[in-house]
């Protein structure tokens, strides 16, 4: 009979144990889903170099990263319970607080905005706004890049018919044909493809930085919705840690032929040597400055952000940053 | 016929505009995912004049395009109705056409021939004109035995008054596919103004969307559906009108 009861203790000792530990284990592993703004580029290496180094999972995180795209909205995602993180830009995260949607930022990503304006230094030199005049310069209208050339047009107070605003498309014969002068790109991720074309014709290319000239339009930062920030901040920041880590080693010099081999495996189309291209370009726009830590606010360019677009009345008021930005 | 159409238009808009705010807000949602009733309000007063021209611009490229499409339809069905080779080269031509997708002809069409009229027009009439073609084929494709056996007989059919008989008998039939089609052709200019052009309600969704404005989005659908709705009245009339005329009824 002691033997018996014995055994029994045993028995359930065993079964409580194996029970705490898949328990445990499933704890460990918060399922998150991330929704990235764009599809898996060199935009968003830092995220692809955490999921595939099982970053997240040494965070305890099962991390489903979700490709992004022109139809795609984090923030929408987010307040629907599709998503738990995302990244959007400034412009989106802004427009979504006017009007009531409860996400805050907990990181910015581009500390340079990467949306800049190519064009041929052979014909025109940008030293100062005023070389501005009488260009024909692409825009996307609604878009981005719309308000911040009509930012900059404004600081060197020209008017419609100072400058020519043409409309962009997908397709970038207008450029290659000279009708257009400036033409709007992802700096790091078309720069280099573009510019590659151009060169096989002989022609050279050089980028024009909003920045530069005081301009600085914030781009896309993480996101997620306040209510999880408040409950599980603990969650929040292992997310965190996990993707800025992502980020810090996938900028690493000593990792790049990793790296490459990750973005080849996800944007085949693109060739190693363009890619090489992007990432060093990529690092300069995430950490332009080693003193600034990867995923570092920026507050003083939201706030310029914020004033350009209740300027361009893209915003009816004007909002605390502080509720915003964490 | 035309109050009828836009009374059951609206039921349809308001009903989706009814599930949207029932959704937003027994799941608490912010007017950035759905707006709220009085902030589409306050958007249809800014944007109405501005997303109206943008809706008869459009409007207008439809009707063209849908024109030019059932005439194009017409051809091509009338001569596709013999069992000739160059009738059935014509059928073969017509369906592989039609096989290729507008979203990636739209681009080289946009290159080639500019974001401008013509482009829209050619969109609107490559998508719309399938439908009407499959009925005029098979309208024209089949004899009227009752009517045609006497001309026959008599030696006096000409290919003119086949077609005459065979759009007679079907008149009902083919009203309904060219009012059909009507949605059809402005779908497709949207389609093209979404992708490239310059101009029209397409364009403006476009805007929309870059801006993550859903409000602008919903009007601009109101207005779509609403200029669709009178449009297919307006055709149906027509197709009675026309019938009237021919039956003397």
């Amino acid at each position: 009979m002691k033997t018996k009861g014995k055994r029994f203790i045993q028995s359930a000792f065993l079964l409580l144990m194996t029970t705490l530990l898949v328990t445990n284990s499933a704890r460990a592993n918060d399922k998150v889903s991330y929704r990235l703004k764009w599809l898996r580029n060199v935009s968003v290496v830092g995220a692809l170099y955490a999921e595939t180094n099982g970053l997240f999972e040494k965070a305890g995180l099962d991390v489903q990263v979700k490709p992004g795209g022109p139809e795609r909205d984090a923030i929408r995602e987010i307040e629907l319970g599709h998503a738990d993180f995302g990244t959007a830009s400034a412009d989106q995260v802004l427009r979504a607080r006017t009007k009531g949607s409860p996400v805050v930022v907990i990181a910015q990503l581009f500390q340079v905005n990467p949306l800049q304006w190519m064009y041929r230094p052979e014909d025109m030199k940008i030293d100062s706004l005023a070389d501005l005049n009488g260009k024909t310069i692409g825009v996307t209208f609604g878009g981005n890049d719309e308000t911040i050339m009509r930012t900059l047009l404004a600081e060197a107070g020209f008017n419609d018919r100072d400058v020519k605003l043409f409309s962009v498309r997908y397709d970038y014969t207008p450029f290659y044909q000279r009708q257009v002068q400036l033409w709007p790109v992802y700096r790091n991720a078309q720069g280099p493809i573009i510019t590659a074309q151009l060169n096989k014709e002989g022609e050279t290319t050089a980028f024009f930085n909003p920045a530069d000239f005081g301009v600085k339009f914030v781009a896309n930062s993480v996101v997620t919705h306040s209510r999880i920030l408040a409950e599980k901040p603990e969650l929040v920041q292992r997310f965190l840690d996990a993707l800025l880590a992502g980020w810090e080693q996938a900028l690493d010099s000593k990792n790049e032929k990793e790296v490459l081999a990750i973005l080849q495996k996800y944007d085949p189309d693109t060739p190693t040597s363009i890619q090489e291209q992007q990432l060093k370009i990529t690092r300069e726009l995430i950490q332009p400055n080693p003193s600034i830590a990867i995923g570092a606010i920026d507050e003083k360019s939201w706030e310029q952000t914020q004033q350009i677009m209740y300027d361009q009345k893209l915003l009816p008021q004007k909002i605390d940053l502080k509720e915003i930005l964490k | 016929m035309l109050p009828k159409r836009v009374f059951q238009f609206f039921i349809i808009y308001f009903l989706f505009i009814g599930g949207l705010m029932i959704m937003k807000y027994s799941l608490h949602l912010s007017d950035y995912v759905i707006p709220a009733p009085s902030d589409m309000l306050h958007t249809m007063v800014a944007e109405y004049r501005q997303y109206s021209l943008a809706t008869i611009n459009t409007m207008t490229v439809a009707i063209i395009g849908q024109v030019l499409s059932v005439i194009m339809a017409f051809v091509i069905g009338i001569i596709g109705r013999q069992s000739t080779w160059l009738g059935s080269f014509i059928k073969v031509a017509a369906y592989n056409i039609q096989a290729y997708p507008i979203v990636a002809l739209a681009p080289i069409l946009f290159i080639l021939l500019g974001d401008g009229f013509i482009t829209r027009l050619l969109i609107a009439a490559m998508i719309c004109y399938f439908p009407v073609l499959l009925s005029v084929l098979g309208i024209m494709s089949k004899p009227i035995d009752d009517i045609e056996h006497f001309y026959r007989v008599t030696g006096r059919m000409r290919w003119q008054l086949e077609v005459k008989i065979r759009t007679f008998e079907n008149l009902t039939q083919l009203t309904t596919v060219i009012a059909g089609s009507a949605t059809l052709a402005m779908a497709g200019t949207i389609v093209g103004e979404f992708i490239a052009a310059n101009a029209g309600i397409g364009y403006s969704i476009r805007i929309a969307l870059y801006q993550s404005d859903l409000g602008k989005i919903l009007i601009a659908l109101f207005l779509i559906g609403i200029t669709i709705a009178v449009y297919q009245a307006l055709l149906e009339l027509l197709g009675v009108a026309i019938k009237r005329t021919w039956t003397g009824k």
